[in-house]
């Protein structure tokens, strides 16, 4: 007997994804199952599970160290998501110009998201030694500080004096017009140097900053803060990934119709009210993507951490992710494989909650 | 809309063209000096990491940007050395009957004491790393010093600038050694002024200059810390070179999974595409659940399946655990959600009509997916060729958890993680700079090539954790 033509596609179909569906059911769906029956387990990777209900759950948020991990973790999603946004974002709107070359640098700018992440989490690791050059940097900051505000205050003050000048002129200078901040910057560097050599010398006997920024279990700003070896992989993430998200802004403004801002300048918008205005409601759902993919990467983060190892306090840089891996093997310990699942499971509908409300303000769009 | 005031036009110039003209080329410069000063800053890391990955220090402080590893005249000075220790110029060694002569200048500061300088060649064990457990023949053992000579002594504002001079002869019959470390010993207060080859430490409170191997020839002299990492790594239960092996292993992992995830994402993808069949609907949704599902939540189980063999499958070809095996390492990450998504996206974007026409002759689905679909579905092809290796390459977390012992099964980046291990504990930055460098360089070079995969996939699948 033949078969129907839809029962032979369908027998065809299955055929063609048998080996998805088979990596798909083993490593997804029952590895998701399998999780979730863990967690309501006590479990320990060899005798068999015992069942014991939401024990592992009420145990969950009466420990410390997962308390920890969540509050790392919240914290680095939100410091992260935020300010590589906005960073993305002004860096973005700075760009958006139409200019040759472009394609070069946003090769360059790709560099360091797709380099792995542990070659990114050594030389991060490298660069935050006590004589490493971020410290460097911070010392060379320290005896330079007040050049470098002598430079901007002069800068400020040649730019407001030619802006002062060309609007009594009766010509339509912005406070950042660019033809005269190029003048300005110039003006900023002669005076500097003249200053720095003539009337004061830098400040001289600035002391090596040798700050310890990965051993610490000290907290920034202050005692509610952020852990400092925390604060470390922040910027590190917010440096591999701000570069992207930069590009998929600029994609994005490349769309803004020009007419828009010539219709805003038309009506004697600034630049600012153009940028809320107008660029800000067509950027909406990429700003939205943005924040979401950003939410997801941060959640998961768990490279950093194991990278840095032995090199700072667990309870200074757990999050998460590490937690469930912490439980399931712990080294020396038992392993408690049901806490960690339990974990795991909280981590998942974090996960969810995140995609769920992207998709719930797409669909209200 | 924010309340605006319009300037009265009568009170405004129209600028003229010169003057809006002036104002574009401001811009654009300023935009090209802001686009350099952000390469500097996103660039900047790696640039300094690869040039510090030469140093003798990379935590010297303060930092410098020109190692004496980069000066042409010390490539001359350590070509000349690795020949006369009877060894080429490229990879030097020390041989029987060949004799190195060495000169140092010191400043002798005004008002100090003029004394001579001992020369000795130390017994110093190569390295930190698993290499340091391998021991050659030693240098000290067959390497005979000359009585240092003083040749020249030059009057200076300062002080006096004295140059010494002395050779060293390998006095064995037989004994070829590959390398031959220096110490000078001399008065603190003496400033080093000049030397054959530069000194690679200061040691014992400025009292001894000391070189890690006179004879290196050129490579391991610019590339000392990239030498260390491929000699001073050998497997403890193979002997194999585990920096060697570990490179292996992640393309030979890599090109796997390529080959797995073009096979299988095209044939799902197209299944998904175009194909009708029940379940059609949740299985795409399960799979978008999927790609969002962090690693951690699923780790635990895909740990035991592997540990207990698929089910006890693998005993069937007569294998036990999977764990510690590539077997198991690629098995569960045959193929990709993502990579099936990024496939149905594009046969969906492809038209009907081909396959229409392929059908009406009689074709069956296999021979429309090979003759008339798979040759269309090139560019897209490449783009996920591109992603999973990169994806593969760059892998941690997996690996990490499958690969736990012995050494020579690691690939790049575990291996990267025990390399830190290793030589982290005495801060020894070098070799693990090397290595990370070593290990993105793939990545990079793929990157330059096909640049344009790689932003079509970014934008397709979002960014890495």
């Amino acid at each position: 007997m033949r078969l129907s033509r839809r029962a032979r596609e369908a027998a065809w179909s299955y055929l063609f994804l048998a080996p998805f569906l088979f990596t798909l059911g083993v490593f997804f769906l029952y590895a998701f199952l399998r999780t979730l029956y863990f967690s309501f387990t006590e479990y320990d990777l060899f005798a068999a599970p015992r069942w014991i209900g939401l024990e592992n759950y009420r145990q969950l948020f009466g420990e410390r160290l997962f308390l920890t991990a969540l509050r790392n973790t919240i914290l680095y999603s939100v410091v992260v998501t935020l300010s590589q946004t906005v960073l993305a974002l002004a860096l973005a709107v700075a760009l958006n110009q139409k200019l040759r070359g472009l394609t070069f640098f946003r090769s360059l700018y790709y560099m360091p998201s797709i380099t792995s992440s542990v070659v990114i989490t050594l030389i991060f690791m490298w660069l935050f030694q006590r004589g490493g050059a971020i410290n460097y940097l911070i010392t060379v900051a320290r005896q330079h500080g007040r050049t470098v505000l002598v430079f901007v205050a002069l800068v400020a003050a040649a730019q407001f004096i030619q802006v002062v000048w060309e609007r009594r002129r009766g010509l339509p200078a912005r406070p950042l017009d660019p033809a005269l901040l190029v003048v300005s910057l110039l003006v900023g560097l002669a005076g500097t140097w003249l200053l720095s050599t003539w009337v004061y010398q830098p400040a001289e006997g600035v002391a090596a900053q040798q700050i310890n920024w990965l051993n610490t279990r000290r907290r920034w700003p202050a005692a509610w803060g952020a852990p400092i070896p925390l604060i470390a992989i922040m910027m590190l993430n917010i440096w591999t990934t701000a570069p992207t998200f930069m590009l998929l802004f600029l994609a994005g403004l490349q769309d803004v119709p020009r007419e828009l801002y010539e219709a805003a300048a038309v009506d004697g918008a600034t630049r600012w009210v153009a940028f809320t205005q107008v660029t800000l409601p067509h950027l909406q759902p990429v700003i939205f993507l943005v924040v979401t993919l950003g939410l997801i990467g941060t959640l998961q983060m768990f490279d950093q951490v194991a990278i840095l190892g032995d090199q700072a306090p667990l309870e200074s840089v757990i999050t998460l992710a590490y937690y469930v891996y912490h439980w399931v093997f712990p080294g020396g310990a038992m392993p408690r494989v049901g806490l960690a699942a339990a974990g795991a499971v909280f981590l998942a509908i974090l996960t969810l909650i995140v995609v769920l409300i992207q998709r719930w303000v797409l669909r209200a769009q | 809309m924010a309340q605006t005031t319009p300037v009265a036009p009568s009170l405004q110039l129209t600028p003229d063209p010169d003057w809006i003209a002036r104002r574009r080329w401001a811009r654009a410069g300023l935009v090209y000096t802001l686009l350099l000063l952000l390469s500097i800053l996103f660039m900047g890391p790696l640039l300094f990491a690869t040039l510090s990955s030469l140093k003798d220090n990379p935590t010297e402080w303060p930092p410098s940007l020109t190692p004496h590893q980069l000066s042409p005249r010390n490539w001359v000075a350590a070509y000349r050395l690795g020949r006369q220790g009877g060894g080429s110029g490229w990879f030097g060694s020390f041989h029987p009957g060949h004799t190195l002569t060495m000169e140092v200048t010191y400043l002798v500061p005004a008002g100090s004491q003029e004394q001579m300088i001992q020369v000795a060649v130390p017994r110093r064990v190569p390295g930190a790393g698993a290499g340091a457990v391998r021991t050659g023949p030693f240098a000290s053992d067959v390497a005979v010093v000359s009585p240092v000579e003083v040749i020249r002594r030059e009057e200076r504002e300062d002080g006096v600038a004295v140059t010494y001079r002395f050779s060293i002869t390998n006095g064995s019959e037989d004994v070829v050694v590959d390398r031959v470390p220096l110490d000078v010993t001399k008065p603190q207060e003496y400033v080093l002024l000049d030397s054959t080859l530069p000194p690679n430490r200061v040691e014992r409170r400025g009292r001894v200059h000391s070189w890690n191997n006179v004879t290196s020839g050129v490579i391991p002299y610019v590339f000392y810390n990239y030498h260390r990492v491929f000699t001073e790594n050998y497997s403890r239960t193979t002997g194999r070179n585990l920096f060697l092996t570990w490179i292996g292993n992640s393309f030979l992992v890599a090109g796997i999974k390529v080959l797995s995830t073009l096979a299988f994402a095209s044939l799902a993808g197209y299944a998904l595409a175009r194909m009708r069949f029940p379940g059609k609907n949740a299985l795409f949704v399960f799979m978008l659940f999927s790609m969002m599902l962090p690693n951690q939540v699923l780790f635990i189980s895909n740990y035991l399946v592997l540990r207990d063999g698929i089910f006890g499958l693998s005993r069937l070809w007569g294998g036990g655990s999977l764990l510690n095996t590539f077997t198991g390492l690629i098995l569960s990450g045959l193929v990709g959600s993502s990579a099936v998504f990024i496939m149905r996206q594009f046969f969906i974007s492809l038209p009907r009509e081909l396959e229409e026409s392929a059908r009406i002759d009689g074709a069956t689905p296999w021979q429309t997916f090979t003759r008339v679909v798979l040759p269309l579905a090139k560019p897209a092809l490449g783009a996920l060729t591109i992603l999973t290796f990169q994806g593969a390459w760059n892998d941690f977390f997996w690996p990490l958890v499958v690969l736990t012992a012995p050494q020579d099964k690691f690939t790049l980046t575990v291996g990267l993680l025990s390399f830190r291990l290793t030589y982290g504990v005495a801060f020894d930055w070098g070799p693990i700079l090397a290595g990370a460098v070593i290990s993105a360089v793939p990545i990079i070079i793929l990157f330059a090539v096909f640049q344009r995969s790689f932003v079509e996939g970014i934008s397709f699948t979002g960014i890495k954790g």
